[in-house]
């Protein structure tokens, strides 16, 4: 009976705290096309983003901005939202990571950014220009957020673009298994570790080998 | 030896909530500087197995959700498509984790509350929750014409007023529990020279007596303070000792609803429906129901720009039903588990209460950290990101 008693009781206790964690939830996502630049010497000079918004934050975002011509969005419209945009992705370390050799670069502020409206989907465009630029034999670029606030997905067709690069560069793309949820999901699975890395699922990772 | 069982069991079921407790902070704290913390593990807390599983599901409905509404556009039979797609997209979202479930679980493992209430509190704050997203949109974009960073701003405004409401509701359960659980304690500890038969009657009469005590004593400025802040704005206005008078009066009220339940009389009709019980259940209705679900702004915005603001709205609605169904389902796992707990320290003396006040303290308790860590930024549910 004690026993009972103290199970009914942990268990609700572990039920309540356990909603009490609180998360994220997806509300935006993105399609991210992006291009390293390089200089002539071989070194990374900074990352070109290309995001595109999905319909319903697009449809969102472009709220009430004021146009020339009634439903047409030029650049110029959008200008002072690209602002906002950039300007607010900075809290979030805009989403990029970039390590060289293990060792994470930093970035300053983003450069010719601007917003399109193609189709029914804003798309953001803005370099990332790295603060020293990092001459190494293995680059690693990441595109996500950890808080799976905005779901990032590494478009189908090169998403990632090596503009300038040596010849020996070798590109490889490591996108995140969207049916393993679903295959691994059994408890055992989950408490035996081996889907102890699945945070990692959602992360979109490049990596450049030069040899 | 009893006593000394249900005492180690407190310090177990303490230690657990201060760990889930933490837990939960530490989380919070690496999902708000996603960079600051090696990445694996930040991002290992944020999705684990059935809440990843969750997180798909939910964002494969939402994904649907801008099709649908743009087929609704030509073919009216698409509606049917929409709503079914809102329908699960509403119980798939408010099965993630998040801080309205929580607030609603507590509340109910807090105060003596019957599975009716847990559902009815459950609806009516998913319906507010689809209201005031229809009322933002509807105000917002479709006669003023605002911007989104606009209607975000506003958003933002009604998140921080909302998370406040909960801390301040926290803070007063946390009050009144407290009390309880502190009479609980002190019966606790002059209870063991009572004879059994007697106790029920004594323990009522001493509770009222410690409790009074107590509220003048060690608690009755804290008190004041957060009711002044959650609520009640014109006690301020009357003497200290007017304030005192009032909110003792109401507090006395509770406690004796709660003694009765605690003894397992079990909830009368009147209780459903009472005065003091609708107002009580309205400020978690308010404190849960205010912040409205950033999915449903989304799409309603969408539905406007599709010139289907009608077909937005109703998915708002449908949306929020799939929510209550999931919110009320937890609720009633929260209040039947508090039952059994009930059922079960109904048949011990003493040590039974206790635990189950220290329950009702903990789960008060739980709101206010909630409240709190969500007011200061340490816990983000889902981000109002203006960008």
């Amino acid at each position: 009976m004690m026993r009972l008693f103290s199970f009914a009781v942990l268990l609700l206790t572990a039920c309540v705290a356990q909603l009490g964690v609180a998360q994220a939830h997806p509300h935006v996502s993105v399609t991210s096309t992006s291009e390293l630049i390089y200089t002539g010497d071989g070194s990374v000079t900074g990352v070109r983003h290309v995001w595109a918004f999905d319909e319903l934050f697009s449809a969102y975002a472009i709220q009430g901005i004021d146009t020339k011509t009634k439903g047409v969005y030029t650049r110029e419209d959008l200008a002072p939202l690209a602002q906002v945009n950039v300007d607010s992705l900075k809290e979030f370390a805009y989403f990029t990571t970039a390590r060289a050799g293990g060792k994470k670069e930093k970035f300053g502020d983003p450069i010719d950014y601007f917003l399109e409206y193609k189709g029914s989907s804003l798309v953001l465009t803005f370099t990332l220009p790295l603060k020293v630029p990092a001459k190494t034999p293995e680059l690693v670029l990441e595109v996500f957020d950890p808080t799976y606030f905005v779901a990032f997905a590494l478009a189908d067709k090169e998403p990632l673009k090596l503009v300038g690069a040596p010849a020996n560069c070798k590109l490889a793309i490591e996108k995140p298994n969207e049916s393993k949820p679903q295959q691994n999901l059994s408890e055992q699975n989950f408490l035996n570790g081996e889907n102890a890395n699945y945070g990692a699922s959602f992360a979109n990772r490049m990596t450049v080998a030069c040899q | 030896m009893l006593r000394r069982i249900s005492c180690c069991v407190s310090i177990v079921i303490a230690a657990l909530a201060a760990i889930a407790v933490s837990d939960a902070l530490i989380h919070a704290v690496l999902a708000q500087t996603p960079f600051g913390a090696p990445r694996p593990a930040a991002g290992v807390q944020q999705t684990g197995g059935v809440i990843g599983w969750i997180l798909a599901k939910q964002s494969e409905f939402y994904r649907e959700m801008s099709g649908a509404i743009r087929a609704a556009k030509s073919d009216g039979s698409a509606v049917t498509t929409l709503l079914g797609i809102s329908f699960l997209y509403g119980i798939f979202h408010a099965a993630g984790p998040g801080h309205g479930k929580a607030v609603i679980s507590s509340y109910l493992v807090a105060n003596e509350e019957t599975a009716r209430r847990g559902i009815v509190l459950s609806f009516a704050s998913a319906f507010l929750q689809a209201l005031v997203a229809v009322l933002i949109v509807g105000i917002g974009a479709v006669l003023l014409n605002v911007t989104a960073k606009t209607m975000c701003s506003t958003e933002r405004v009604i998140e921080i007023v909302s998370y406040a409401l909960i801390a301040a509701f926290g803070a007063r359960l946390v009050w009144t529990k407290g009390r309880g659980f502190i009479g609980a304690l002190q019966r606790d500890r002059s209870g063991g020279v009572a004879a059994p038969g007697l106790v029920p009657a004594m323990s009522h009469a001493h509770a009222s007596a410690s409790s009074h005590g107590h509220a003048q004593h060690d608690h009755g400025h804290h008190n004041h303070g957060h009711d002044d802040h959650g609520h009640d704005h014109h006690h301020g206005a009357h003497g200290h000792s007017a304030h005192d008078h009032h909110a003792h009066g109401h507090d006395d009220h509770e406690h004796v609803h709660d003694e009765h339940c605690g003894h397992n009389h079990g909830p009368t009709p009147d209780q459903l429906a009472g005065p003091g019980g609708w107002s009580r259940g309205l400020g978690a209705i308010f404190a849960v129901g205010l912040r409205p679900c950033s999915g449903a702004i989304l799409v309603l915005v969408f539905a406007l720009a599709q010139g289907l603001f009608w077909a937005g709205v109703a998915a708002t609605f449908v949306m929020g039903l799939g929510t209550a169904i999931t919110v009320a389902a937890i609720a009633l796992v929260a209040v039947s588990g508090k039952g059994l707990a009930r059922r079960l320290a109904a048949g011990r003396e003493g040590g039974g209460v206790l635990i189950l006040r220290g329950l009702e303290f903990g789960a008060a308790g739980l709101v206010l950290l909630l409240g709190g860590g969500l007011l200061l930024g340490y816990l983000s549910a889902e981000r109002v990101t203006c960008f």
